[in-house]
């Protein structure tokens, strides 16, 4: 399954994901911990040019997954010039839209193995408490592996509806998909086991 | 213990694939994205505490970068937008719905799990996606639930739904129901 | 197989007439069906082609689930992508596998479904399932649940959910896939009593006797077309002289 990060390189690619991770963390604090609107628009601009940095096809790609925020902004922008405090309603949806396009830049700007990386560098102090980690990163594989293939059987359903119906799909479709989906899990389990499971004679 | 993590697995799987396939219609012709018919599903057949798990995996693999949530995204960004709440409440709903549906077994399966989606998967879901709301967009409470409201009625009939899919796995394939096992 | 009565399905064999004008269909930035034009009236046509070559996606094209990105296809003079009311009882289509095709679970409820989308009221529709079995010999199959049926059985389901609807032509996308040889021989003998019209797609030659028209489709294009037996012959011909060289060995990219 393709992971959201964007396939155009840039330098943030090669910085280690544990410091975007802190820095997003720290951004998105300051953010909420500003009220001056001149500081947010400063934030807006140097956030959006980070995003043209790197060249057109990533800013455009940026800038269409703001785009999903647009009934948000839209109800802030009216509500507060109803009300009249539009430098307050700006604040909001300045920060708004700053969080968001930072919190994607890292997403966009890192790997999914990097990622994973992270993850398991998170649970090393479970680990250190005797906790076993492995079945979370087996749970992980999985479900990047059996979504597609799910995705698959949940099309080849809806197109068997389709074939014999002029309306869409209604709720009932999802009851041989899930059907389907467990009889994966019963495969899926009898392979595990057969690899020798996940408990391990180590654990 | 590779059986509760493959079905965990596969309900966070399932999930994903609900937002993901082209909007199924609630039989008036209204369409609807199925995507939290499969968070109330994976408390109704899991159970709460591995439907709760299902959800919380769900939301790691967003979290990480993967397109799962309806229509195709993800990643870093929904948990600062202001519908956050609604994620984080997942594992909560689906752990509430649960909890009723093990602890419940006087009346029909179907009622049972149609009111613990509706008290899980609607009161407590949009419980902590108002509070998300109200807090993200600096407005109070009652004017963050007021931007919610028109979606309620789709979801009741989705809790609806989510009841009659359980009853039906349930005679389908009785064992797959982990929240009645036992 | 004293009951079957297929042939006794209301519309007379008329041909089906399929049209295609340059059409052109790409899925993922990959070019699928490439130009495709046709003129043809079908009664039993069969298309061959190697996996890969677009074979699926033109039978879901030609049953008109998939649109062409550019291009015209006509059934019968009627876009049947666009026009789905009208296209049920011109068209229906067997899928592989039944079980990503068997959606209800009880065998009458399955077979009723295509009916009541055409129109019909419930009682109506399940009347016409329960003939559907009688015609195939099945009316004890009228209760039964499809998951305690064999895989050959659950195909036959999948043709009667169909036959139900009485489709002027049948598409069938590679439906005997898989099937152990008796179940092959039977399910192909209860479709040689169909009485409607057939595109048989499929890569093995041997499902195809009888049939008057073939095409062979290589890589999105129509590489031979015309009478069957010249068609297959000259399909048999390349396939074996590929078999023995390598071609497996080279990657997509």
């Amino acid at each position: 399954m393709i992971s959201l990060t964007s396939p155009v390189r840039t330098r943030a690619h090669d910085w280690p994901a544990g410091a975007k991770l802190a820095g997003l963390c720290l951004g998105t604090m300051v953010l909420f911990l500003m009220s001056d609107a001149r500081l947010h628009l400063a934030a807006l601009v140097a956030v959006l040019g980070l995003y043209a940095l790197p060249g057109a096809v990533f800013l455009r790609d940026g800038l269409r997954k703001l785009w999903m925020l647009w009934p948000f902004v839209l109800v802030v922008a009216l509500f507060h010039l109803v009300d009249g405090s539009v430098l307050a309603g700006a604040v909001i949806i300045m920060r708004l839209i700053t969080a968001v396009a930072l919190a994607n830049l890292v997403t966009m700007t890192t790997r999914l193995t990097d990622m994973i990386a992270v993850v398991h560098w998170l649970g090393a102090p479970l680990r250190r408490m005797g906790l076993r980690t492995r079945p979370l990163e087996v749970a992980m594989a999985l479900v990047i592996r059996m979504t597609p293939v799910l995705l698959d059987k949940g099309t080849a359903l809806t197109q068997s509806w389709r074939a014999r119906s002029p309306r869409r799909p209604n709720w009932r479709i999802v009851l041989p998909f899930t059907l389907l989906a467990l009889d994966d899990a019963d495969h899926i389990s009898d392979a595990l086991r057969a690899r020798g499971g996940l408990v391990t004679p180590e654990d | 213990m590779e059986r509760n993590v493959v079905m965990i697995a596969l309900f966070a799987a399932l999930i994903a694939v609900l937002g993901l396939i082209p909007k199924i219609t609630l039989g008036f012709g209204v369409p609807i994205t199925a995507q939290t018919l499969g968070v109330m599903l994976c408390g109704t057949v899991l159970g709460a505490r591995r439907g709760a798990l299902a959800c919380l995996l769900f939301l790691l693999l967003v979290a990480i970068g993967l397109p799962l949530l309806s229509g195709g995204r993800g990643g870093l960004g929904a948990f600062v937008s202001p519908s956050v709440g609604f994620l984080v409440g997942w594992p909560v709903a689906a752990f509430v719905t649960g909890w009723i549906v093990e602890r419940w077994r006087g009346a029909p399966l179907t009622l049972v799990a149609g009111l613990a989606s509706v008290i899980g998967g609607i009161v407590v879901l949009y419980g902590f996606g108002v509070v998300g709301m109200a807090l993200m967009l600096e407005k109070s409470l009652v004017e963050a639930a007021a931007l919610v409201t028109a979606f309620i009625p789709g979801d009741v009939l989705k809790a609806a739904i989510a009841g009659m899919l359980t009853a039906a796995l349930a005679k389908a394939r009785p064992a797959s129901v982990l929240s009645r096992a036992a | 197989m004293k009951d079957v009565r297929l042939d006794q399905i209301d519309r007379p064999r008329r041909a089906s007439r399929v049209t295609l004008d340059e059409v052109r269909f790409a899925h993922d930035r990959r070019v699928v069906l490439d130009g495709l034009s046709l003129d043809l009236s079908v009664t039993r046509l069969g298309i061959v082609g190697r996996n890969g070559s677009g074979k699926s996606t033109l039978a879901r094209l030609l049953a008109g689930l998939v649109a062409p990105d550019a291009g015209q296809y006509r059934l019968n003079g009627i876009d049947v992508a666009r026009d789905r009311k009208a296209a049920l009882g011109e068209v229906g289509i067997l899928f592989q596998n039944p079980d990503h095709q068997i959606i209800f679970p009880t065998v009458l409820e399955e077979i009723a479904f295509g009916p009541a989308q055409q129109g019909q009221r419930k009682a109506a529709a399940e009347d016409l399932a329960r003939a559907t079995l009688a015609r195939f010999g099945k009316a004890h199959w009228e209760e039964a649940y499809v998951n305690t049926l064999s895989h050959g059985q659950k195909h036959l389901v999948c043709l009667m959910a169909i036959v139900a609807m009485a489709p002027r032509l049948l598409i069938l996308d590679e439906p005997f896939a898989g099937l152990d040889i008796p179940t092959r021989a039977q399910l192909r003998r209860y479709l040689s009593h169909y009485a409607g019209n057939m595109i048989h797609v499929t890569h093995d030659p041997q499902d195809l006797a009888g049939y008057d028209q073939a095409i062979w489709l290589d890589r999105g294009d129509i590489r031979q077309t015309g009478a069957s037996d010249a068609v297959i012959a000259a399909y048999v011909a390349e396939m074996t002289a590929l078999g023995e060289a390598d071609d497996i060995a080279d990657l997509a990219g």
